[in-house]
């Protein structure tokens, strides 16, 4: 089959010209070429490139997302973040964590200069949670609200005991299909950790997580961090079910912190026991004197005592003392009444899609300083009765 | 879809071998490329780990393609340069190519071209697409401790044990065993091998159950004695074979050293029948990685490292990676001993008599698989519902 261009002896490589010849003619037996998908529409902007919604023209009932893998400028070849999302999703196979369908290509051409683009191709979930919260439209019940939760702790609960770290929790990267399922996305940001105690503390980049959920670790410098960071971000997502926008919004690193004292009570020794030594804990300015007004604060939205005691568990400073996924997982909220409730059923009452890109004004301003994210140009499609909404 | 196992019928009916590559000449040339990415990885100190990753790849890449098409070495930096990544033990690709610059002679480096980091860059799409971007490998190293740490008995001679074992894994990354069996089969039979020759005989172990009649059923079930056997002979065949001798088409210096004449009593018969404990210790060459480095520069590669100190099996100095992959590696002592690595001399001159004419008490459940074995079911059971733990909790 791929031998056609083999000279017969056995030390002749090809070169450059029948390397591409070849490139374009092997029938790469694993690798299936993205023609197979029929794209749709531009939905989002993920940590490394473009993502499409597509249909699987062998079966038009399957819709899928297809990110796309920017190479440009790369020196080093395949981009190792890719890389690394690749073999993380590989790795989770979870209800709650997205479902990676394969890796396709362009077929190789003269006129890619022999050079395939690669794509992921994820199953398709037709909202994202900052989409669904930001239309006025979309209630959802206690029980759904725990339904939410549950699922989202129980992604977490998941990849954190398969030692890996997401990094970038927020509204918009929580999917949510149209039967309700939840699923956790974006793990461009992701990596794995290990439980450092022969000693070594890690020294992982602390240039990490949208500003607005990051914990006050990250923001004070730690590198040598675990899976509380998501948990706090999990934390910022459970307020906002209920308050329906992000509850600290700040502008910079210092004004987050800020926000977080004011929220959360003041950062210092006796809050936070070893707070002292992380790298930026001289360097930033840290109001004092401030109470802790978390249950004072969100009880108007929250209401429900359960959930506030939860919320209060989760915003934790200390990330040592800040309630785990399985903690969290086990907490009255999840087991009392109202129980947690499925959601397809109020979800069947919205048949457009909802994402965070695609919503109006709303997030635009987030949109643009967090992830300098471009307004889409595809026009809008119609297909299973989502309609995408692309501005 | 095929997985990455293969039979022995497909290994000798590979791209190449329908290109005209004869089958002694393809092993030549994976034991080549392999030996050249665990040179190139010493010396760039990249860990195990990385380098068995790149060798994995390597031989997987050549079930697609043939040595005639891609010229091992470029094809053997690639891999390595991707494993790097993928084990978050990045090099850049230039660096890789100084080495390989210096290691090879000017006639093999000829095949990167004009432009070799172009070279390089192309393959690496090439490679991608070829193995699936299954970029998660599993090596014999991990299970090889898991192990260890189980047996009982002599500790110095369990140390010993290891460290043989460790060198044969070593060593089997020049053959095609990572094409035929999971690294749990390997480490296993390399650990029986080891046992054999350093004398240490396994006669107790934590989590013993009654219908344990060896060691490792407790982890791999269904092992046969002849799929053992088998296993160690493709490791000790590359002990036997001699030196190529055309200099022009001989593997890169520093990567040989001229082997003892060949084991006549490795000659063996196809049904598998023949026994290890029928090979001479005496005749046991050297294993391939056994450059003796001055004291002075004993590399700190762990491959080397673990020669001369494999980690003491109850605690675990710290690992030495910059930024640790997902699987954790097996945590190195630290800086071994400048001892001699005692595989050189070769394992005591009278390990074998006990067990010639000794064969264990062991009779064949059933027989010996030709396919991929049905040992593990590559999807583990989750250990509670919805959760599927990848890496053993340390």
């Amino acid at each position: 089959m791929q031998n056609n261009h083999h000279s017969g002896h056995p030390n002749s490589a090809m070169n450059m010209r029948e390397k591409e010849k070849y490139i374009e003619n092997f029938n790469f037996p694993f690798c299936e070429e993205s023609s197979k998908y029929q794209k749709l529409a531009k939905i989002g902007q993920g940590t490394f490139g473009e993502v499409f919604k597509a249909r699987d023209i062998s079966n038009p009932k399957k819709f899928v997302a297809m990110k796309k893998v920017l190479m440009d400028n790369e020196k080093e070849g395949f981009p190792i973040t890719a890389l690394r999302e690749i073999r993380i999703l590989q790795l989770l196979k979870h209800d709650n964590v997205v479902n990676l369908i394969e890796i396709c290509r362009t077929k190789a051409s003269a006129a890619n200069r022999y050079r395939s683009t690669f794509y992921l191709v994820f199953d398709f979930c037709e909202h994202d949670l900052a989409g669904l919260l930001s239309n006025v439209n979309v209630k959802f019940s206690l029980g759904e609200i725990k339904k939410v939760l549950q699922q989202l702790l129980n992604g977490l609960y998941y990849i954190h005991y398969n030692k890996i770290l997401h990094r970038d929790m927020k509204a918009a990267n929580v999917l949510i299909t149209k039967n309700g399922v939840l699923k956790l996305a974006d793990f461009g940001l992701a990596r794995a950790f290990s439980n450092n105690k022969n000693g070594m503390p890690n020294r992982f980049t602390n240039r990490v997580v949208t500003l607005w959920y990051r914990p006050p670790e990250l923001l004070l410098g730690e590198r040598n961090y675990g899976p509380p960071v998501d948990l706090w971000g999990a934390g910022c997502i459970m307020a906002e079910m209920w308050t329906r926008s992000p509850i600290m919004q700040g502008n910079s690193e210092q004004q987050q912190l800020t926000l977080i004292s004011q929220l959360c009570g003041s950062i210092n020794p006796q809050s936070w026991p070893g707070v002292e030594n992380l790298e930026l804990y001289k360097k930033m300015e840290l109001p004092q004197e401030q109470k802790r007004k978390v249950k004072e604060r969100l009880k108007p939205y929250l209401k429900d005592p359960y959930a506030i005691d939860l919320l209060d568990k989760l915003l934790v400073l200390d990330p040592s003392k800040r309630a785990d996924a399985d903690t969290a997982l086990n907490h009255d909220f999840f087991w009392t009444d109202p129980m947690p409730c499925e959601l397809g059923k109020m979800l069947a009452n919205h048949t457009q899609s909802m994402f965070e890109l695609l919503a109006p004004a709303r997030r635009a301003t987030q949109i643009n300083r967090h992830h300098s994210m471009s307004r889409p140009t595809t026009s809008a499609v119609q297909d299973s009765g989502y309609q995408d909404r692309v501005f | 879809m095929p997985g990455w196992y293969f039979d022995k019928k497909e290994l000798r009916n590979t791209p190449s071998a329908a290109a005209g590559l004869d089958y002694k000449t393809e092993m030549r040339y994976r034991k080549e490329g392999a030996r050249f990415i665990i040179d190139t990885g010493m010396k760039m100190d990249l860990g195990y780990n990385t380098t068995a990753t790149g060798v994995v790849y390597f031989h997987r890449f050549y079930m697609f393609h043939s040595f005639q098409q891609f010229p091992r070495y470029v094809t053997a930096c690639c891999c390595l340069f991707l494993a790097g990544k993928v084990e978050e033990t990045p090099k850049k690709c230039k660096d890789i190519i100084k080495i390989a610059r210096n290691l090879l002679t000017d006639q093999k480096f000829v095949t990167f071209g004009a432009d070799p980091k172009e070279e390089v860059m192309t393959l690496e799409r090439i490679l991608l697409q070829t193995i699936k971007f299954d970029l998660q490998v599993e090596h014999p190293y991990q299970f090889l401790l898991k192990y260890a740490k189980c047996l009982k008995g002599d500790k110095t001679k369990l140390q010993k044990m290891v460290q043989m074992a460790w060198t044969f894994v070593n060593d089997s990354l020049c053959t095609t065993l990572c094409l035929q069996w999971e690294p749990e089969i390997i480490a296993v039979a390399l650990m029986y091998l080891a046992g054999k020759l350093s004398k240490f005989e396994v006669m107790d172990w934590v989590g013993r159950a009654s219908k344990h009649l060896r060691w490792w059923d407790m982890f791999v079930e269904d092992i046969t004695m002849d799929l053992l056997e088998d296993i160690c002979h493709q490791v000790l065949d590359l002990y036997s074979q001699p030196a190529p001798k055309s200099p022009s088409d001989s593997p890169p210096p520093s990567a040989t050293k001229p082997h003892s004449p060949p084991i006549q009593s490795t000659s063996r018969q196809s049904n598998g029948s023949e026994k290890i404990a029928h090979i001479s210790p005496e005749s046991l060459p050297p294993p391939l990685n056994t450059r003796i480095p001055p004291p002075s520069e004993v590399p700190q590669f762990p491959y080397q490292t673990f020669t001369h100190a494999p980690p003491p099996l109850t605690s675990y100095a710290p690992v030495s990676f910059a930024a640790p992959p997902v699987n954790t590696p097996p945590p190195m002592a630290g800086p071994p001993p400048p001892v001699a690595p005692p595989h050189l001399a070769g394992p005591p001159p009278n390990v074998y008599p006990p067990y010639v004419g000794h064969p264990p008490p062991f009779t064949p459940v059933v027989p010996p698989p030709t396919g991929p074995p049905p040992y593990f079911s590559n999807g583990m059971p989750p250990p509670t519902p919805g959760h599927r733990q990848y890496y053993p909790p340390p």
